[in-house]
């Protein structure tokens, strides 16, 4: 008898344990939680974590996803590689979260890659770096998890800045020389790279390359230099010299004969015209990310700036805002498809990487941009997708001037250009 | 050639000009109260911040500038307070003058957010020396600057206050003893040198363009500079700016940008290492 009792409570137990794992995943998932990751006290991780709140804010209001709470935890890299992994296992052990956004820089995107393939999180990432989807493409198991949502692989920025060279040409101003400007640093390397030939090719020759460290102020030595080379253009490539401002603002003052064009990231700021006291008219740059706050590519962008502004009282700081607000979305839709189709779990990882590739260049899917990715989830690059749009300041305002598919003005010249 | 030897001439002075106003104040306050001050950057910034944000309100620009100033003043008193307890503990002093000039930055990036703002400037326009542009405000900040700098020695050496502060700059005690107030004198410099800093602030930020980081690179600047001018030694932090200028702009005509800082660090340094006690400096 004693023997029957214990075989039955084995049983029973063993009925306990199979009926609680039998439980379906929606009756033990309380809520969804969302990582959002970036270097904190900075306007790049800040426009994350504020897109991030927003799109969940709306979410929740409508519902949530498949009917669950959406929650927001924050991870700061304070970019720096150590505390970004830390951080990013934190919020996929601790905090559990179902999907990590976020993630600039590139260097701290690296080191975080691994922490992902580790914890087999899913990642709808930021930087630039060509070497994070290349590790997409040599591991795929390892590295699938990982999609480029915010920008473009950083390499396209050499195909848009020679399509900016050919835009002003076919506008009726004459570019033969060029003058390049560029960060002491390692992402402008490749861009250099890919540039040369590109150039070589349209007969444009670049008479100087100047490679300046972060903080750097002295422009107006290097635009009396390039005016002295008889440049028809000074092309900066900056993003980490964080003194664009001051480069705009030296070019104003001294007014030399030549165009002020290339991929300036202080340029994108919506407030730099304000901060430059309007020294950052008819600059022309690259609008990194494919939005801008005045000239919002899609009714979705529009409505997001708009909502942006109501709720923290000014437009996004920095363009990781649009990524960070679609990754949200792209959760979201992704989970719903695979609800849909009767998945038994549909916040999977690995169920969902198989959704977010449907997402191609046959297949976009329209939300602040057109997003498509390529086989190894670097977004796709293109007119039709997200790219550089090539913008320029006039009148406090920013505008995209090329592709003319998106193009809601013209090229201006400064009043000073007698080229 | 005969350009570029203006255009080093013109650009090397200004750089100069602007860094003797930070580093001079810097070396007062060292001279006279032994205070390694870590907070003077926070001076040269927040002037600059108040101004830019004065100038968006609509306010006149010199009245901005004047409210910039009197800002940097109250940051001095506010660093003699806090120092004022620790003075006799070098360390102390150093940790309390960085916390508060953590404190700052973080106050205005908060503010401001981490993008640079440009003060318009007090003259605008480009003249041209010798066939080289050089902006209205550069030259007018080269003539400020040196105003501002032959002032100060004058004031040093020829008013009866300057000499009150010389003599408690060299030996407090004595100083005590015949009957001068050194806590005066020592709030007295502490305000001074921070309107220097603030000055060349709105200056740097009506050339150039300031964000709260700068605060450091100012701090670094000024300590470099006046530890090769020797610490503590006025007319050698004068000297040694505008040869930090000089290397500066040197540097970016011949070897390039990316060299700039380098070369200018590496000189520092190859003189203390023939000269420990800095240009002008005297061993103890």
């Amino acid at each position: 008898m004693r023997y029957a009792k214990a075989v039955l409570t084995v049983l029973i137990l063993l009925a306990a344990i199979t009926a609680l794992c039998a439980q379906p995943e929606k009756a033990e998932r309380e809520k969804v939680v969302i990582g959002v990751i970036g270097p904190m006290a900075l306007p790049e991780g800040q426009a994350e974590e504020k897109a991030v709140k927003l799109a969940v804010e709306e979410i929740n209001a409508q519902g949530g996803i498949l009917g669950h709470k959406v929650e927001v935890v924050v991870g700061d890299t304070k970019l720096d590689s150590n505390t970004a992994t830390s951080e990013f296992r934190r919020l996929a052990t601790v905090e559990n979260a179902d999907v990590i956004i976020g993630g600039f820089s590139s260097g701290v995107m690296t080191a975080m890659m691994e922490t992902m393939a580790e914890t087999k999180t899913l990642f709808l990432s930021d930087a630039s770096s060509p070497a994070h989807a290349q590790k997409v493409e040599q591991n795929y198991e390892k590295y699938k998890y990982w999609f480029r949502v915010s920008q473009n692989n950083g390499s396209t920025f050499a195909l848009d800045l020679a399509d900016m060279v050919k835009f002003l040409r076919d506008s009726g101003y004459e570019v033969k020389k060029v003058y390049v400007i560029r960060d002491e640093h390692v992402w402008t390397d490749p861009v250099m790279e890919a540039l040369k030939p590109l150039l070589e090719e349209m007969g444009v020759e670049i008479v100087k390359d100047v490679k300046i460290p972060r903080g750097y102020s002295e422009y107006e030595q290097l635009i009396l230099e390039a005016e002295n080379l008889n440049a028809d253009l000074i092309m900066p490539i900056l993003a980490i010299s964080g003194t664009g401002d001051i480069l705009v603002k030296q070019w104003a003052t001294l007014k030399p004969d030549l165009l002020l064009a290339g991929h300036d990231l202080s340029a994108i700021d919506a407030e730099l015209y304000e901060k430059t006291n309007g020294m950052a008219n008819y600059e022309i740059f690259l609008a990194d990310g494919g939005a801008l706050v005045t000239a919002p590519p899609t009714e979705k962008c529009r409505e997001f700036v708009e909502a942006y502004k109501a709720k923290y009282g000014h437009y996004p700081e920095s363009h990781q805002a649009y990524g960070a607000y679609d990754a949200v979305y792209l959760y979201k839709m992704v989970v719903e498809m695979a609800a849909e189709n009767g998945e038994k779990d549909p916040f999977d990882p690995d169920i969902l990487v198989k959704y977010l590739v449907r997402f191609n260049a046959s297949n976009p899917v329209q939300l602040t941009r057109t997003i498509a990715f390529y086989d190894n989830h670097d977004l796709m690059w293109g007119d039709e997708y997200v790219r550089n749009w090539i913008s320029q300041w006039q009148d406090g305002k920013q505008y995209i001037i090329y592709p003319p598919s998106v193009a809601n003005g013209e090229l201006k010249l400064p009043p000073w250009i007698q080229k | 050639m005969i350009e570029t030897l203006i255009k080093i001439f013109l650009f090397g002075a200004v750089v100069g000009g602007i860094w003797g106003l930070v580093a001079s104040g810097f070396s007062l306050i060292f001279g006279v109260s032994r205070i390694l001050n870590f907070a003077h950057g926070a001076a040269f910034v927040s002037s600059a911040f108040l101004a830019y944000a004065l100038v968006n309100e609509g306010y006149s620009l010199y009245f901005a500038v004047s409210a910039g100033l009197m800002l940097a003043a109250v940051i001095g008193v506010v660093v003699y307070a806090l120092t004022k307890p620790v003075r006799d503990r070098e360390v102390m002093v150093i940790i309390v003058t960085l916390a508060f000039a953590l404190l700052v930055q973080q106050v205005l990036l908060v503010l401001f957010g981490d993008r640079g703002v440009s003060i318009e400037p007090f003259v605008e326009g480009v003249a041209e020396i010798g066939g080289v542009k050089v902006t209205h405000m550069r030259l007018l900040s080269l003539a400020l600057a040196v105003i501002c700098l032959t002032a100060l020695e004058v004031f040093i050496t020829k008013t009866n206050l300057g000499k009150k502060v010389m003599a408690t700059a060299q030996d407090s005690r004595a100083a005590m003893m015949v009957g001068i107030d050194i806590e005066k004198i020592f709030l007295f410099v502490m305000v001074l040198s921070s309107l220097l800093a603030g000055f060349a602030g709105i200056l740097y930020a009506q050339i150039f363009a300031v964000n709260p980081e700068v605060s450091l690179r100012a701090l670094i600047y000024a300590f470099a500079i006046v530890i090769l001018g020797g610490l503590g030694s006025l007319r050698g932090s004068i000297a040694a700016s505008f040869i930090v200028g000089y290397i500066l702009v040197i540097t970016i005509t011949f070897l390039g940008a990316r060299w700039s800082e380098f070369v200018m660090l590496l000189t520092i340094v190859a003189i203390l290492v023939v000269k420990p006690t800095g240009l002008f400096g005297v061993e103890e």
